[in-house]
């Protein structure tokens, strides 16, 4: 379900090529480096995100991405560590997988799940793990799918973006990053989303730190 | 040394006394939790006063620590002191007129930009800009420091370069020596400076060291044998 | 451009010196290339080519648009080459106003845009009112110099690999078939330019206005990134495989004379024949590979005459 790779690019501190189900992103970090005076934040780490679509000219969808992806890399950074730094995380849309003028949900959590990739890659200091599952609840309104394919996300009625922080080994969560739904939905079904989207995470993870395993033995080939 | 650990894991600590934090080991102010914020192997090391511990990782981005040797790039040089580079783009370093051997206010170094020097961390705030000294500042004596003339650089991973200059064991640079003469000097930050008699050796010599960073150790002998071949064997 | 990527005076007299005594960092010859690895995605029009560790991501889109006024018969065609910070944090995030950035743009542009690459005639669907407006966004990946010549490469293989959806007029009634309904239709690509960038190098520093005999230059092809940086010249030649020469773009630096010109167009020519023998091999075992089923399926049933 999950492939990914890092360390893909040379010239930035950290990279990965992450592919789940029919998207794929590139996420690249830097940093921290020095800022621009306008970015400069005097106590922390100042973040510069740019996220490029697969097709045509960014727009306010990636701008909205962009914040969105902020919104989750923001409270889990270490970001006291480095004061007046910069670090920029670039993501490049390679396969969209989604009608793009309608959805950005599976954009969104695979490029969450690559800024985590990413960030470890660079070795820029981050307090927690965090994985991301887009889930779609199909027209019926009974079936819950985990990471649905473009044609049940055209068919669903409505989809939802989860990103979690997770401790101890990615099994304990700890704090919901980011909940973002579209379509019709009631309480109930919020509820059935958390709790599956739970599970999903939490395997998302686990596959995520298989990568990074394979990363550490790639770092220190030369032993 | 072999437990992988990652951001939100627990380090293996019995007492969370006397707690001595190193690369990639963080304390929350608000809760004081010791946890790792990077991903990559556990080292706990036990000593009678106390427990320190850190997380062994491999990057590209060089952060400055007091005391690290390392090779910086002069980019600019202001009435009483030099703008240094340790790795492009990061935030630069200073490098004052006074930190050299002999200094006085009449004998000024004679640094240009663009030239490269060897020279040891000796303030790493992370609120201030860090500093770099080319003296031994506790004896006021030259240690070695300075300028490094000629030669070139080879860039590689930080974890690399502990490795070169922390394990003396390591063979790459005793392998290089069996086939040449050089001059090196391993500056932290991921730059490996040297220096041979003739251009053939020292591009044997860089073109050894940055392959040989990503294969295993036991291949390292070969691609040595085949570069200084290679090069050596053809005509100029 | 943001900040440069700086560099010391020994690694670049190194270079320098190396390169008098004919060695290049990266074992390679002169006159030698990086090997281009040409991949294609899942969707039509999706390709990723890397040159050494320079890698670029291009991919082709096509909507239906209004044609231009003036030129009622003609389809749109767009190139769009933005740099980001991910190619080096050397790029500027939407900023391209750079030298490198701008000259990069132009060159493609000429070379596959103005040369008449595309057949934009073929792209009418209704003139005056209706046509397609085929775009292509070239993504900067991973920068190791060579960036023109890689990515006109692969805007060429996007272009030659897209379809476009089947149309069918009556009237003024246009109908657009989904893929799932009906095959895809190839582009018409009518030539494919090929960019073959040459570095120069003035070992002696004694510039010279009149190329005379103490100057020793040297000629390299496809220069990777620290040789771009120290280069003192750089030659774009642009050619197909029908010997036509689509442009020469030599914006400053070393003086040259004809003769030079006239023998790296030769030395580009040979690189040229083969990377388009290359371009069309990797379409080909890619179609191959899209349709498995075609020999199976093909109404050519062989027939004992």
């Amino acid at each position: 379900m999950l492939f990914a790779q890092t360390g893909v690019l040379e010239l930035v501190d950290g990279s990965c090529k992450l592919q789940c189900g029919e998207t794929t992103v590139m996420c690249s970090v830097t940093g921290p480096i020095e800022p621009k005076a306008r970015q400069e934040l005097p106590a922390q780490l100042a973040l510069e995100i740019v996220v490029r679509p697969c097709r045509g000219v960014p727009s306010t969808r990636e701008k909205l991405l962009e914040d969105q992806v902020r919104g989750v890399v923001t409270p889990v950074l270490a970001r006291y560590l480095y004061p007046r730094q910069l670090a920029q995380l670039c993501f490049q849309i390679l396969e969209s997988g989604e009608p793009e003028e309608l959805y950005s949900s599976k954009e969104l959590s695979a490029c969450i799940n690559a800024a985590f990739l990413a960030l470890v890659d660079a070795g820029i200091g981050i307090q927690a793990s965090f994985a991301s599952v887009c889930l779609s609840i199909l027209e019926d309104g009974q079936r819950l799918l985990v990471n649905p394919s473009q044609a049940e996300l055209i068919e669903s009625r409505s989809t939802h973006v989860l990103a979690l922080q997770l401790a101890a080994g990615a099994k304990k969560v700890e704090n919901l990053l980011l909940l973002e739904s579209y379509g019709d939905f009631d309480e109930q079904t919020l509820l059935q989303v958390l709790q599956t989207g739970e599970e999903a995470c939490v395997k998302t993870a686990l596959e995520l730190r298989k990568v990074i395993e394979q990363k550490l033995q790639k770092d220190f080939v030369w032993r | 040394m072999s437990t992988m650990i990652l951001p939100g894991d627990e380090f293996h600590l019995e007492s969370r006394e006397n707690v001595l934090l190193g690369p990639g080991a963080y304390c929350d102010p608000r809760n004081q939790k010791v946890q790792p914020v990077t991903a990559g192997f556990e080292v706990v090391t036990e000593t009678k006063k106390n427990v320190s511990v850190h997380v062994e990782h491999n990057s590209k981005r060089y952060i400055p620590a007091v005391g690290d040797l390392v090779v910086g790039l002069i980019t600019g040089s202001f009435s009483d002191s030099y703008r240094v580079s340790l790795s492009n783009f990061s935030t630069p370093v200073t490098l004052s007129y006074m930190a050299f051997p002999n200094a006085s206010k009449k004998n000024r170094p004679s640094l240009k930009v663009g030239d490269l020097v060897y020279a040891r961390v000796c303030k790493a705030d992370k609120e201030l800009e860090a500093e770099v000294e080319c003296v031994d500042s506790s004896t006021g004596k030259d240690a070695g420091f300075g300028l490094l003339e000629g030669g070139t650089i080879a860039e590689v991973s930080l974890a690399f370069c502990r490795e070169l200059t922390f394990n003396g064991d390591y063979p790459l640079l005793s392998l290089l020596a069996k086939n040449a003469q050089f001059e090196v000097a391993i500056g932290i930050n991921g730059k490996v400076w040297f220096k041979c008699d003739d251009i053939r050796h020292t591009m044997a010599c860089y073109r050894s060291i940055t392959e040989c960073e990503h294969r295993t150790q036991s291949e390292h002998k070969s691609i040595i044998s085949k570069h200084f071949k290679t090069l050596l064997n053809s005509v100029p | 451009m943001a900040k440069e990527i700086e560099i010391s005076t020994s690694e670049a007299k190194f270079l320098i010196e190396a390169l008098r005594q004919g060695l290049r960092s990266d074992s390679r010859k002169f006159e030698e290339t990086r090997d281009v690895g040409i991949k294609f995605g899942k969707d039509y029009g999706d390709v990723t080519v890397t040159m050494g560790k320079t890698k670029v991501h291009c991919r082709i889109s096509c909507n239906i648009a209004q044609p231009y006024e003036d030129r009622p018969f003609e389809g749109l065609f767009f190139i769009s080459t933005e740099t980001s910070p991910m190619a080096g944090p050397q790029f500027e995030n939407g900023n391209n106003t750079g030298e490198d950035e701008v000259l990069c743009s132009r060159i493609i542009e000429k070379a596959v845009r103005r040369s008449g690459a595309l057949d934009v005639e073929g792209l009418c669907i209704v003139a005056g009112s209706k046509c397609w407006a085929v775009r292509a966004d070239v993504h900067f990946l991973n920068c190791d110099g060579g960036f023109i010549d890689v990515s006109c490469i692969a805007v060429m293989c996007g272009l030659l690999h897209f379809r476009k959806p089947d149309v069918t007029i009556s009237g003024e009634q246009v109908t657009i078939h989904p893929v799932e309904e009906r095959e895809p239709v190839p582009l018409g690509v009518l030539h494919v330019p090929i960019c073959v960038t040459f570095s120069f190098f003035n070992p002696e520093d004694a510039e010279e206005n009149i190329k005379g005999e103490s100057n020793n230059e040297i000629c390299l092809l496809d220069a990777t990134l620290k040789e771009e940086l120290l280069r003192d010249g750089t030659l774009t030649v642009t050619l197909n495989k029908n010997r036509e020469v689509v442009q020469v773009s030599k914006a400053g630096g070393l003086p040259m004379d004809a003769l030079t010109l006239m023998d790296c167009c030769h030395k580009a020519f040979k690189i040229t024949e083969t990377l388009t023998d290359q371009i069309n091999e990797e379409l080909k075992l890619d179609a191959e590979s899209r349709n498995k089923y075609a020999a199976l399926l093909s109404s050519e049933n062989a027939r004992v005459s």
